[in-house]
């Protein structure tokens, strides 16, 4: 199975601080774990639907293989390689999704009458792509319920994966 | 309301979290709110820091009347 990973900029884990084999003219090396078991171990990512909620500093493709679980906003499996990092997200696309999550906050605030949610947009720009993705995502919810939230964060997936040519 | 965990309940939950003592929904909330709030990210890596450094502390590292200031402390703590 194809999914994604997002590391940090020093390519290791954001969670486990795992430094992941980078691809060098191919697929990294295959990375092994005892066990596939949501947020305890295993080899974690995330399917295209699921990028907004992870939203970190570099995106990879990896390959996954054994039995995939899938779960909440992650897949986990007990083998996977790197295959190719997503040259597109770069600081330059996360400053342009993040400005773009800030503008679709700022939008559903004044469409639902919560202008005092739009306070809080503009000091998160700094902390990037994934606190502006949830902050567009809780206003819309605030405004109209949970399906809001859930159709806000698909509206982000669509977005990036249209942008990033993902499947 | 949809699933989300706030800075206050990531404070309550790090340890569950570094023992891997929380559902698998509950840590993966956690890891989501940690993934966009840098006050938590900072927040968690300090009690892993912390954690290292405490755990390679044995029982006879502790002087005497260090031990016994822990133990009253424990002893009177209560969950608010």
């Amino acid at each position: 199975m194809i999914a994604y990973k997002f590391l940090r900029a020093d390519g290791t884990g954001a969670f486990t601080g795992f430094a992941w084999p980078p691809p060098d003219g191919g697929p990294g090396r295959w990375v092994d774990a005892p066990a596939a078991d949501p947020c305890r171990t295993g080899i974690h990512a995330c399917r295209v639907r699921d990028l907004p909620y992870w939203a970190s500093r570099v995106l990879y493709e990896i390959e996954l293989a054994g039995d995939v679980l899938e779960h909440g906003t992650k897949v986990v499996a007990p083998r996977g390689r790197l295959v190719r990092r997503i040259g597109a997200w770069d600081d330059a696309f996360r400053a342009t999704y993040t400005r773009w999550c800030a503008d679709r906050a700022h939008e559903i605030a004044r469409g639902s009458g919560l202008e005092r949610w739009r306070e809080v947009i503009e000091p998160s720009i700094s902390e990037g792509p994934a606190l502006l993705g949830f902050v567009a995502a809780r206003i819309a919810e605030a405004g109209a319920g949970t399906e809001a939230y859930y159709a806000e964060r698909a509206r982000q997936s669509a977005w990036l994966a249209e942008r990033l040519e993902l499947a | 309301m949809a699933e989300h965990v706030t800075c206050q309940e990531v404070v309550e939950l790090v340890s569950d979290y570094l023992d891997q003592a929380l559902p698998a929904e509950e840590a993966s909330l956690f890891e989501q709110h940690v993934n966009f709030c840098d006050g938590c990210d900072w927040y968690l890596d300090q009690m892993r820091s912390t954690v290292a450094t405490v755990g390679r502390i044995t029982e006879a590292d502790v002087p005497p009347q260090t031990r016994d200031k822990l133990l009253a402390a424990f002893r009177e703590w209560k969950r608010p």
